[in-house]
């Protein structure tokens, strides 16, 4: 099984050089700015850039629900590569599990691919034992699977 | 959505072990027996039980109430929330990279704007 099976994984090309890149990711002034879905906005946006160091943001809706978002940084190589790790949350804000997330940044004349995986390393409570030899998050295998035994019910 | 988050962790946790991805994908074709299941794998049948105990446990399969044969068959409604929350896990991100995109065009802007002096410097 390839990575690429295992993880989500997002490909952009951005129009910026990769320093700026990487500066939009990585000061909150900057991040409050896009970080979230169309409608949002992050009334707080502290990241504490080193490992270890906390992620801490709160996004609010359109309809004025806040939604916290809690994460670790694992690695910092500027200007190529983030690694953090983030508690996923539900739709009343429980923690559910936590995901990996790498961020790596190619300089590609003059613009900047970026590629996003994440993948989930473990669950935060009870489901814990089920959890121990887990080698894998998500899986494109698995999202198929998914589509197929519930038949036109994926989106 | 009707399924608790706990749920959703219990039903990632047991997809994360390709045997168990592989039984489902068998059972996705219809229902089998443990014997069934257990063919295509160098396993012990306790071992398979083991499997299916955590598939059941996570409510993605069920099994048939006869002593002896108790067939498995698999229950969507779990995948379906797995699913859901790659989506919008994707979702997510996809929209939050519009934006950025978006935001590094018109940072660029109004760094071209300031001439060398480029606001978004420190």
């Amino acid at each position: 099984m390839t990575s690429e099976e295992q993880e989500l994984v997002l490909t952009r090309v951005f129009d910026a050089p990769r320093e700026l890149v990487f500066k939009v990711w990585t000061d909150p002034k900057h991040v409050a700015q896009w970080w979230g879905p169309h409608g949002f906005t992050n009334p707080v946006c502290e990241l504490d850039l080193r490992p270890g160091g906390a992620i801490r943001i709160h996004m609010r809706g359109p309809d004025g629900t806040v939604y916290p978002m809690t994460g670790v940084y694992q690695e910092i190589v500027e200007p190529e590569r983030i690694v953090f790790t983030s508690a996923a949350l539900d739709e009343k804000g429980h923690p559910m599990f936590e995901v990996l997330t790498t961020v790596t940044f190619a300089e590609l004349g003059g613009k900047t691919k970026q590629i996003l995986r994440a993948r989930v390393i473990k669950k935060t409570a009870q489901a814990a034992p089920y959890l121990a030899g887990m080698e894998a998050g998500w899986t494109q295998s698995l999202e198929r699977l998914a589509a197929y035994v519930a038949t036109g019910s994926k989106e | 959505m009707t399924r608790t988050p706990d749920h959703l962790s219990t039903t990632l946790a047991a997809l994360c072990d390709p045997t168990r991805r592989a039984i489902l994908a068998r059972l996705a074709t219809g229902q089998a027996t443990v014997t069934e299941l257990a063919a295509p794998f160098a396993m012990s049948m306790p071992a398979v039980s083991r499997h299916l105990k955590v598939l059941e446990h996570a409510g993605l399969i069920t099994r048939g109430r006869q002593a002896q044969w108790r067939p498995c068959r698999i229950t969507a409604a779990p995948l379906k929330d797995v699913a859901d929350w790659v989506a919008h896990y994707r979702r997510f991100w996809t929209e939050s990279f519009d934006r950025l995109d978006d935001y590094l065009r018109e940072v660029q802007k109004k760094g071209k704007q300031h001439g060398h002096g480029k606001r978004h410097d420190k």
